[in-house]
């Protein structure tokens, strides 16, 4: 009877929930809340700041370094995408099957999620290097005379980080893939293949469709992750962003905008929001494509 | 449409929060006790002091100096708070921000300036009339700032760059190691004499102009007021032309363009590179990273103007226990605590009873006794060669544009009316 009771208080699940919500509120909805207020003002760490209306977003307009940003930001997304969306997949099919040794290909390809960013992306920098292995190598066959500037040239800097990118996230979307394929019923497969389906088809006619919310849920978390890219070019140009800046992100400038004693908390908040922005841009229409495949 | 806001719900939480700003508005700190006129009474209270990255390798010194003081004034508890070397400026951010800036505080004097500007610190030439008597000139003259009257900060401990030749590099590429380039033109004729003679694998030149270089040929950085910058100049300009040239005739690495100033040091302990500039004590680093290297390094006299690097003490206005804190600020750096330090890494005393101690002037014949002497008679003339208003967000648009000038993507006056065009939009905040 008093278990009965103590469990009808009004209060229960308002105490259950307590601890996440406080956590909640204080690491996410707050700081949010406190991102918006300051992309109107002029604050600085250390005192000063009033409201300037929208001041702020109007510097965006004429920052040329924020169009690079957004334009590597978005190239960024429209690579790491498809290839993050499909590549996972196809290897998770390949090391569902049960065979000897297969347990070794399964960690192979998730031993990169286990480093950290950081870590691989200063690896990357030395392979990648002037005098790194791959330029040595390229030298040693005769391909190249000179060392290729995978680290100083725009767009070459762009696309290594967006390799290591694609490499090191294959493993994290592999394992998702894999739950996921877990789901779809053998006997369709069966089916199919009385039916005279071939692997592709069966593939394209039965796996795909099968897994088709997984796949949203990972070119959902691959376009959010890649717009806001950060570590990869960070490491890869030494944090400098490349010659000019021209390979920064735009998380990049906004950490570049928001540290030190005299960081302008307001334009780095502004740029918080023009990210969030374009961010919810690619989700909306993944959203859409899907309500219609639906 | 469950999904839509679901959506919109992970995007906001995953970009916003990701991004999130914790700060806000700070009000100017309240005037302290001792906002003007000298500070007298009795040294007594509970007071803190913090350093930057003095432990675990410094703790018996710091702990004998606390002692000493405390010996001294017996009704005096010092509170010793150690930083880590890596997010200092953060830390003391947050502090000041936060309201708990420390009574004494190691900050050199780019990170006082912030503080200053709040009324965070006492002005110390009016708090201690004796201070610009006892330390030698530059080193109070960087904790005076324009627009501001009075002195920020106890100058601690001097530093300044001196160069380092690799002389079996040199030798091996047909150079003299006891004539190493003494300016621009020598050091771009040499760099082209080792990338001959060692067919592109040895550099002597690995690193590319800062803003100190502009000085050193005499730009001026910013306007007397403080309230713009000018060096778009013609002479900068010509000066990033004929690194323009060096970077075209491959005498850098092209790791140039986004090296860091330390990857200059880095490569020469590499034994890749030929020359670098580093503090007095920089064989002491190498003999550990790289033993072999050490004995067949030469030291020279930086080029030009030599950079003068300041530590210092500041005192909060805050400070429940001014007198206090200013004896402990005056004793950490009083002359013979500077020297007992000096004898344990190689820097050098802001003291001018200092300017006379044979440790500092005579060599004992090592390389690093010659470089100690050279970097000891360098800070007679050496000065800040960056104005402390630029911050660490304007040095990082200045490289990126020196850099993209140097990769001749762009022209050296675009790329200098660039930077000089953001640095002033990020000075007027």
């Amino acid at each position: 009877m008093s278990y009965r009771l103590t469990h009808r208080r009004w209060f229960t699940p308002w105490l259950l929930v307590a601890p996440a919500a406080v956590w909640l509120f204080a690491f996410n909805v707050w700081p949010s809340i406190n991102t918006v207020v300051l992309a109107f003002s002029n604050a600085k760490p250390l005192g000063g700041g009033h409201f300037t209306g929208l001041e702020n977003f109007a510097r965006v307009l004429d920052d040329e370094q924020l169009a690079d940003a957004l334009v590597n930001s978005i190239v960024y997304m429209l690579v790491c995408l498809p290839l993050l969306t499909v590549l996972p997949l196809l290897i998770a099919v390949l090391v569902e099957k049960r065979l000897p040794g297969i347990m070794f290909f399964r960690t192979a390809f998730y031993t990169p999620v286990v480093a950290s960013a950081v870590v691989v992306a200063l690896i990357w920098g030395w392979v990648l290097d002037d005098q790194g292995l791959v330029n040595g190598f390229a030298q040693w066959l005769g391909v190249v005379t000179e060392p290729v500037p995978f680290l100083t040239d725009r767009w070459l800097l762009l696309f290594s980080a967006i390799s290591l990118t694609v490499w090191k996230g294959l493993g994290y979307y592999m394992i998702i893939y894999l739950s996921a394929l877990g789901n779809v019923r053998r006997e369709l497969h069966e089916a199919a293949a009385v039916d005279g389906a071939g692997p592709v088809r069966r593939f394209l006619s039965v796996t795909v469709p099968g897994v088709r919310t997984t796949m949203l849920l990972v070119s959902v978390l691959v376009a959010v992750s890649a717009l806001r890219v950060f570590s990869e070019l960070y490491v890869l140009s030494n944090g400098t962003g490349g010659p000019g800046g021209r390979d920064m992100s735009v998380v990049m400038l906004i950490q570049l905008y928001s540290r030190g004693f005299t960081g302008h908390l307001g334009y780095a908040s502004a740029l918080s929001l023009v990210l969030l922005a374009v961010t919810i841009g690619p989700m909306l229409l993944l959203l859409r494509l899907d309500r219609k495949a639906a | 449409m469950r999904r839509y806001w679901a959506g919109m719900a992970m995007a906001t939480t995953l970009v916003v929060s990701g991004c999130g700003l914790g700060g806000t508005e700070q009000e100017a700190a309240a005037p302290g006790p001792s906002a003007t006129g000298e500070v007298k009474g009795e040294v007594k209270g509970k007071i803190s002091l913090q350093t930057w990255a003095l432990k675990p390798k410094f703790t018996g010194y710091m702990q004998g100096v606390i002692d000493a003081f405390q010996k001294k004034y017996p009704g005096v508890q010092v509170e010793w708070l150690d930083q880590p070397g890596d997010g200092y400026s953060d830390k003391v951010l947050s502090q000041a921000a936060g309201g708990t800036l420390p009574d004494v505080t190691n900050l050199p004097p780019d990170f006082a300036l912030p503080l200053v500007k709040q009324g965070m610190l006492l002005d110390l030439s009016q708090a201690d009339q004796k201070l610009a008597g006892e330390y030698v000139p530059g080193g109070v003259d960087a904790y005076r700032y324009a627009g501001f009257n009075g002195v920020y900060g106890y100058p601690w401990y001097l530093n300044t760059d001196v160069n380092y030749w690799n002389s079996e590099l040199l030798t091996a590429n047909g150079l003299d190691p006891d004539k190493p380039p003494a300016d621009l033109d020598e050091l771009i004729a040499q760099a082209k004499t080792v990338k001959e003679k060692s067919r592109g694998k040895v550099y002597l030149m690995s690193r590319r102009p800062e803003l100190g270089d502009l000085t050193n040929i005499g730009v001026k950085i910013m306007s007397d007021d403080g309230s713009r910058f000018t060096f778009n100049t013609p002479e900068a300009a010509a000066l990033l032309d004929r690194y323009r040239d060096a970077f075209k005739q491959g005498l850098l690495p092209r790791g140039v363009l986004t090296d860091t100033y330390a990857g200059n040091a880095k490569l020469f302990t590499e034994g890749t590179v030929a020359w670098t500039t580093a503090g007095g004590n920089f064989i002491t680093s190498l003999a550990a990273d790289n033993p072999s290297l050490a004995p067949k390094v030469v030291p020279s006299v930086a080029m030009g103007t030599p950079p003068l690097y300041v530590q210092g003490l500041s005192v909060s206005k805050r400070t429940a226990n001014a007198p206090a804190a200013i004896a402990l600020a005056r004793w950490v750096t009083s002359a013979e605590n500077q020297a007992a330090f000096a004898h344990l890494v190689n820097i050098f005393p802001s003291t001018k009873a200092s300017a006379g101690d044979p440790f500092f002037s005579k060599s004992d014949g090592t390389p690093s006794g010659d470089a100690k002497v050279i970097a000891f008679t360098s800070l007679a003339k050496a000065e800040m060669l960056q104005p402390v208003q630029v911050t660490e967000a304007m040095n990082k648009f200045v490289r990126q544009q020196f850099a993209l000038a140097i990769s001749g993507d762009t022209t050296s006056k675009e790329a200098l009316d660039a930077a000089v065009a953001k640095c002033d939009e990020l000075l007027k905040g």
